[in-house]
C-alpha cells in the first residue's frame, strides 16, 4: 500500500502573506503616505510614497514587502522564523517613515506647520499587523513570544512617537498639548468601564443565584436586562439626566459627592444598565448548565449545596463567567467614549471635541487609545479565561 | 443491615414504589432488578435520601434514616452512578480522594489510600493517578468511579446501573472485578440493574421488581428454579434456566476429587474449581471430551469433572 506521508506545514507555500504583502505594496505605492498641514484646521497638501520618504525609504519599504513575499514563497525551513524577524522589525520600526517624511518636507520657519499620518501609512500598519498575526499563528508560538513582540513593538512606537523627529506630527501635537487632561482622560475612562464591569458582575452574580434557587425570578430578571440592553445608550443617558438631576437637587449632600444630572453618576448607572444582560446570562446559564449527574454523584457521596457550588458548579462554571465580563468589558470601553457627551469624561471628550473643532487629529488621540483599551481588556480576559479551563483538551 | 419496612414513594399521584418490605443483611449484595420506571432507582435513592420516602421507614443498622443528617448518612455510603459522574475539573486522584477530603483526612492518609485504590481496581497510580476523567476509556473512568465509592471504606456500596454505559467485554470484566473486590472487602450491597444475568452473576440476593412492588427476594437459584410468578419467569428466561442455572453452580460441587492434589501442569485454559460448571461443560463438548481435569489456585490438579455428572445433576 502506497502511504503519502503529509506535507509537513513548513514547506507548503503560503498563500496568505503574499497576498497581503502584494496589496500593501500596492496600497503603499497608491495612497498618500502623509500630508502636511499649514496649521491644525487647512487641509494639508498629500505626499505619495517616494515624494514623501525619497528613493532611499521608498526602496527600503518595497525591498522589505518583496523581501517577505519571496520568503513566504519559498519552502525553507526557517522561513517563518525569519519571516517573523523580518515583519516584526519593519511594524517596531514604521514610525521612522514618518520620521524621515516630517524632516524633508515640514517648513522650517512655519512653527504651526504639522505632519500628519496618510492612508498609505495606515494600510501598510495594518496590513503589516495581519501578517505578523498569520506568522505568528504559523509558528504555533505560545504566549510568551506574543508579549514579547507586544512589548517589543509598543515600546519602540512609544519612544519613537516622544522622539524629537516626530514632534511635529499632528497626533503628538495633540497630545502635547494635553498631556495631563490625556491622563485624566485615561484614569476616568478606566474608572468608568470598570467600575461599572465590576458593580454589574456582583449584581448579576447575586441576581444569577437568586434566579436559580427561585426559578419564579427567571422570566422577569431576564426580560428587565433585556428591555435595558434594548434602549438606545444616548436615550438612557438622556433619560437619567432628569431624575438625577432632580434627586441632587433635593438632597444637596448628593451633589458634594459629584451626583447630578450629568457627569459620571448617570454615566455609571447607563453602563451598568448595559452592562447587566450579558453579565447575567452568561452567569445563569454557566451555572445551570453543569450536569445534573454531576451533582447528583457529587449529592450522593456527602456533598452539601454549598460545597457542590463551591467545588464543583463555580469551577466549572467560571470560564463561561469570565467570557460574560470579557464581552461586558469592551463594550462598556465602548459606551463609556459615547457617556462623553453628558460631561462624564474619559477619552470620548477627545473625540467629540475633535469633531467639533474639526481636528481629526484630535478625535484620533481619543479613538485610538479606545480601541487599545478594547483590545487589551480582550487579551487580558481571554488569557484569564483560558488558565481557568480547568480540563485539558481530551487526547 | 439495611431494613426498608412498607417503604412508599408517590410522585404527585403516581406511586413509584408501592408499600415495600426488604432486609438486606449486613455483607450480602442485593441486587435490585426489573425493567425501567419499576422503581428500583427510586428504592435505592431513598436509601442514601437523595429521594425523601413518603411513607414507611429505612432503617440503616437499626437507626432510622430520617433521623440522621443526611451528608453524614451519605458519606458512610458508598454511591456509584451510570455513566460515572467523575468531576471532569479534577484528576483520577483527586476524584477517588473525594470523601476523604470531605472527612479532612490527613493529606499522607488520603495519598496512601488512593494509591492503595488505584492498585485493587487494577489502575496503575504512575500513569492515572494525574490524568483527568475524560482521557481514561469507559472502562477505567468506572472503574475510578468505584474506587471513589470505596475511599472512606464505608460499609454500604449503593450502586445504581453502574455497568450500563459500557461495552459487553467491559462488563464483563468490571463485573469479574467486583466479584473479586466483594470477596476482599464485603460490602453490604445495593446494586440497581436491569440486565438480569448481570443480577444472577452479581448477588447473594435478587429482589425482582414491578410497577413499585417487590414480586420476589431470593437467591439466584431459587429465582431461576422456583420463580415465584409469570413475570419473573419471564424475565429469568423460560427456556434458558437450565443453562443459567449452570452458570451458577461452580466445578467444585460436581467434580469427584483426588483422595490428594496431583502436581500436574494446568495449562492455558484448565478448568478450575471456582469455574462454572457451564463453562465446564462447554469446554467438553468443543474439545469432544467425556471429561477433564480440574485444577485448584495454586495449579494442582484436585479431581476431575465428567460430562454424564453434569448431565445428571448440572440444572
Amino acid at each position: 500500500m502506497l502511504v503519502t506521508k503529509p506535507a509537513s506545514n513548513v514547506m507548503v507555500p503560503n498563500r496568505v502573506i503574499p497576498a497581503l504583502g502584494v496589496l500593501a505594496l500596492v496600497l503603499v505605492w497608491l495612497l498618500d503616505l502623509g500630508a502636511i498641514q499649514p496649521n491644525r484646521i487647512v487641509p494639508g497638501t498629500g505626499h505619495g510614497l517616494l515624494s514623501a520618504v525619497g528613493w532611499l525609504g521608498a526602496g527600503m519599504v518595497t525591498l522589505t514587502l518583496a523581501a517577505s513575499i519571496l520568503l513566504s514563497l519559498f519552502p525553507l525551513r526557517l522561513r517563518y522564523p525569519l519571516l517573523l524577524g523580518l515583519v516584526g522589525f519593519s511594524l517596531a520600526a514604521l514610525p521612522l517613515l514618518l520620521d524621515v517624511f516630517a524632516g524633508r518636507h515640514l517648513p522650517e520657519a512655519s512653527p504651526y506647520a504639522r505632519s500628519t499620518i496618510g492612508a498609505g501609512f495606515w494600510s501598510l500598519l495594518f496590513l503589516l499587523s495581519l501578517m505578523l498575526i498569520e506568522i505568528v499563528g504559523r509558528l504555533r508560538a505560545g504566549r510568551g513570544l506574543q508579549l514579547v513582540l507586544l512589548v517589543v513593538i509598543v515600546g519602540s512606537w512609544l519612544m519613537l512617537l516622544r522622539g524629537e523627529g516626530l514632534a511635529s506630527l499632528s497626533l503628538v501635537r495633540e497630545f502635547n498639548a494635553r498631556p495631563d487632561e490625556f491622563e485624566q482622560a485615561l484614569w476616568t475612562h478606566l474608572a468608568l468601564a470598570f467600575g461599572a464591569v465590576t458593580f454589574s458582575a456582583g449584581l448579576a452574580f447575586v441576581l444569577a443565584l437568586k434566579m436559580i434557587r427561585s426559578p419564579a425570578w427567571q422570566r422577569p430578571v431576564l426580560g428587565a436586562v433585556s428591555f435595558l440592553q434594548t434602549i438606545p445608550s444616548l436615550a438612557v443617558f438622556g433619560l437619567l439626566i432628569a431624575p438625577l438631576g432632580a434627586l441632587s437637587s433635593a438632597f444637596p449632600a448628593l451633589q458634594s459627592l459629584g451626583i447630578r444630572g450629568i457627569g459620571w453618576a448617570p454615566a455609571l448607572l447607563a453602563l451598568i444598565a448595559y452592562s447587566l444582560l450579558p453579565m447575567v446570562r452568561n452567569t445563569f446559564v454557566a451555572i445551570t448548565e453543569v450536569p445534573e449527574n454531576l451533582a447528583d454523584a457529587g449529592r450522593g457521596m456527602g456533598m452539601t449545596e454549598r460545597q457542590l457550588f463551591f467545588k464543583l458548579k463555580l469551577p466549572l462554571a467560571l470560564p463561561v463567567i469570565i467570557e460574560g465580563v470579557r464581552i461586558t468589558t469592551i463594550q462598556a470601553i465602548g459606551l463609556t467614549a459615547v457617556a462623553a457627551l453628558i460631561g462624564a469624561g474619559g477619552f470620548g471628550a477627545f473625540i467629540f471635541q475633535g469633531l467639533g473643532q474639526a481636528a481629526m487629529d484630535l478625535v484620533l488621540l481619543g479613538a485610538l487609545p479606545t480601541i487599545a483599551l478594547a483590545l487589551l481588556a480582550d487579551a487580558l480576559f481571554t488569557m484569564v479565561g483560558d488558565s481557568l479551563k480547568p480540563t485539558p483538551a481530551t487526547t | 443491615m439495611i431494613e426498608l419496612k412498607n417503604v412508599t414513594r408517590r410522585f404527585g399521584n403516581t406511586v413509584a414504589v408501592d408499600n415495600i418490605n426488604l432486609t438486606i443483611e449486613t455483607g450480602e449484595v442485593c441486587v435490585l432488578v426489573g425493567s425501567s420506571g419499576c422503581g428500583k432507582s427510586t428504592t435505592l435513592r431513598m436509601i442514601n435520601r437523595l429521594l425523601p420516602h413518603s411513607a414507611g421507614e429505612i432503617l440503616v443498622d437499626g437507626e432510622d434514616v430520617n433521623a440522621m443528617n443526611p451528608e453524614q448518612l451519605r458519606l458512610n455510603m458508598g454511591y456509584v452512578i451510570q455513566g460515572t459522574g467523575l468531576f471532569p475539573h479534577w484528576t483520577v486522584a483527586r476524584n477517588i480522594a473525594m470523601v476523604p477530603h470531605l472527612l479532612k483526612w490527613p493529606k499522607e492518609r488520603i495519598d496512601a489510600r488512593v494509591e492503595e485504590l488505584m492498585t485493587l481496581l487494577d489502575l496503575d497510580p504512575a500513569t492515572h493517578a494525574s490524568k483527568y476523567p475524560q482521557q481514561l476509556s469507559g472502562g477505567q473512568a468506572q472503574r475510578v468511579g468505584v474506587a471513589r465509592a470505596l475511599a472512606a471504606d464505608p460499609n454500604i456500596l449503593l450502586m445504581d446501573e453502574p455497568f450500563g454505559a459500557l461495552d459487553a467485554i467491559t462488563r464483563e470484566n468490571l463485573q469479574m472485578e467486583m466479584l473479586r473486590i466483594q470477596r476482599q472487602v464485603r460490602k453490604t450491597t445495593v446494586f440497581v440493574t436491569h440486565d438480569i444475568d448481570e443480577a444472577l452473576k452479581l448477588a447473594t440476593r435478587i429482589a425482582v421488581m414491578d410497577q413499585g412492588r417487590i414480586i420476589q427476594h431470593d437467591t439466584p437459584e431459587n429465582i431461576l428454579r422456583h420463580p415465584a410468578s409469570d413475570f419473573v419467569e419471564n424475565l429469568v428466561g423460560k427456556q434458558d434456566r437450565g443453562l443459567k442455572l449452570m452458570s451458577l453452580r461452580p466445578v467444585r460441587d460436581l467434580m469427584s476429587p483426588h483422595a490428594e492434589p496431583r502436581q500436574s501442569v494446568a495449562g492455558e485454559g484448565a478448568i478450575r474449581e471456582e469455574d462454572s460448571v457451564r463453562l465446564a461443560l462447554s469446554v467438553m463438548l468443543w474439545k469432544d471430551l467425556g471429561e477433564v481435569a480440574v485444577f485448584n489456585a495454586r495449579g494442582q490438579e484436585t479431581g476431575v469433572i465428567t460430562r454424564e455428572r453434569i448431565i445428571q445433576e448440572g440444572a
